[in-house]
């Protein structure tokens, strides 16, 4: 098989490579991804519950009474509340520190952000397909995404851009640091930044949870792996850069492979390609 | 309930800072900072009539407290005796209660770096006492009591001998710490140190009318586009979504 006989847009596939890429797994995330992402939902679960309640000034709360009773009542008193509040948090940006420390050269990477949450050209049409197909306005075939898609990568923006905001602002307000005037303004920039993910979490989380086209992507938060035909369905461009790599690794580990692959779809049939324009 | 109420005599006050003193090792308050002060008005009328007068200051307890609704945590509230109190437990040192105050009875404590102010000795009430500044003051010009006991020393100085609250047209927030003294000379105190109009701070507006409605909205949006989402998809059914 060459190289170029990996199609550079999907094709219509059999029945029998349908299935035979359902049931083959291909990995998307690291233990420590997956473990980050669930300790990560469980304390912004917990971090916004109990930092809901703590707004009880008539003035600025967005929680009802009723709410505030429950909470504080669970806690006792406000000060555990706070508290509470107040160490999950620390504990959660010590963990975010381990992470950005050992994980850096892994995940912080210019390239990986790039791919990983950049918004290219195709990226913004989806966008607009994807809302205009939920409205009903539109059949358009979604533009080919990469191994986030568009939402997923907004999501990512508007979480890259307001965690330091969350954490900075959630350290002055502890320490009570700098004068109080700062911490005035911290106590203001935290509610909005957390109102900016929560926004977020919304779509994030009915998408990875209710949305049915999405399953696979919500189950490889669990197991690490989606199967090959969801990738190909909906991360193409991901899909086809794993091709290639496991191609070039192929060849180099065993030339005389190439000869004989029939696992591929359209493997082999170098005419079924269509250029992607 | 009771109405704790404190009720101070300028005319007999010597302004001998006693109760400055006896406030400060009572609660510990670090030096350049007050739970209760003692101030003197400007020089008032012409040579050779000048006329001038002692102010006892301090958090007045206020019936409508101004500075309880813009503390978002809830630290400051009042509590059954009427009492303004702070629960430091919860005060994360915000300042938004301090420049609400029309009397500037609040500070922030540097080395709490958490809000403090008087509380008419709260524990002290409790143990049946007097406020600390109340048992020192040296020319016993100092009452503390429930103003809705009728028989109490400080109904009496203030439905019946007129004891006045330091209150404007503008600013009534209705403070429970009265002053008695010759009309000109309360007059005078209420010119030289009148309460200004409660303030929010500029992050405590930005917060009411911009962030707020702004996070609400977003929340919303995003919640009322999921809905759509949720709706269209249950019409057109599940069928469209098979891989
Ligand atoms: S005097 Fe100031 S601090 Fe005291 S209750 Fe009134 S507004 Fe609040
Ligand atoms: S500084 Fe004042 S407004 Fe801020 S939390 Fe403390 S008591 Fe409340």
């Amino acid at each position: 098989m060459r190289s170029d006989a990996i199609p550079l847009a999907p094709v219509p596939l059999t029945a029998d490579e349908a299935e035979t890429m359902l049931q083959r797994q291909i990995k998307k995330h690291h233990v420590a991804i997956i473990l980050l992402h669930w300790f990560n939902a469980a304390t912004w679960i917990l971090e916004v519950a109990t930092g809901a309640a703590l707004i009880s000034s008539r003035l600025f709360r967005v929680a009802p009474d009723w709410y505030l009773a429950i909470v504080n009542g669970l806690f006792g008193t406000r000060g555990n509340l706070l508290r509470f509040h107040v160490a999950l948090g620390l504990v959660w940006i010590g963990v975010f520190l381990v992470y950005g420390i050992f994980g850096f050269r892994t995940y912080l990477r210019g390239e990986v952000l790039k791919k990983e949450i950049a918004l290219d050209r195709d990226d913004v049409r989806w966008l607009v397909v994807r809302a205009l197909r939920i409205l009903g306005r539109s059949d358009e075939a979604l533009p080919l995404q990469g191994v986030y898609n568009a939402g997923q990568k907004l999501f990512s923006m508007v979480v890259y851009a307001m965690l330091p905001v969350v954490m900075v602002t959630g350290v002055i307000m502890a320490f009570r640091l700098f004068s109080p005037w700062v911490v005035g303004w911290a106590v203001v920039l935290h509610f909005g930044a957390v109102g900016a993910v929560v926004a977020g979490l919304v779509i994030h989380v009915y998408m990875g949870a209710v949305f049915p086209e999405e399953k696979p992507a919500f189950f490889s938060m669990f197991t690490g792996s989606v199967n090959e035909l969801f990738a190909y369905n909906h991360h193409f461009k991901w899909w086809r850069e794993m091709k290639t790599e496991q191609l070039a690794w192929d060849r180099q580990r065993e030339p005389a492979a190439e000869i004989a692959r029939p696992e591929t779809p359209a493997g082999g049939e170098g005419d079924a390609q269509e250029p992607s324009t | 309930m009771a109405r704790y109420a404190m009720v101070t005599d300028l005319r007999k006050c010597v302004a001998c800072q006693a109760c400055t003193v006896a406030c400060s090792a009572e609660w510990a308050v670090p030096a350049g900072h007050a739970r209760t002060h003692v101030r003197t008005t400007p020089l008032a009328g012409s040579f050779p009539n000048l006329t001038s007068s002692p102010v006892v200051g301090q958090c007045n307890q206020c019936d409508h407290p101004p500075c309880v609704e813009p503390c978002p945590s809830g630290a400051t509230y009042q509590d059954a005796g009427g009492i303004v109190r702070v629960d430091t437990d919860v005060c994360i040192g915000c300042g938004f209660c301090v420049d609400a105050c029309p009397y500037e009875a609040r500070f922030i404590n540097p080395r709490t770096k958490k809000v403090d102010k008087c509380d008419f000795c709260r524990p002290r009430i409790e143990r049946g006492e007097v406020p600390a500044c109340v048992a020192t003051c040296t020319a016993h010009a100092k009452y503390f009591g429930d103003l809705e006991d009728r028989n109490s020393e400080v109904s009496r100085l203030v439905f019946r001998d007129g004891a006045r609250r330091m209150e404007t047209r503008t600013v009534a927030v209705g403070p429970n710490v009265f002053y008695l003294g010759r009309p000109e000379h309360l007059d005078l105190v209420l010119s030289s140190y009148p309460p200004r109009p409660p303030r929010l701070l500029t992050a405590g507006a930005a917060w009411t009318r911009l962030l707020k409605p702004l996070v609400l909205a977003m929340v919303g949006m995003t919640f009322a586009g999921q809905a759509v989402a949720f709706f269209t998809q249950l019409h057109k059914g599940e069928g469209d979504f098979e891989e």
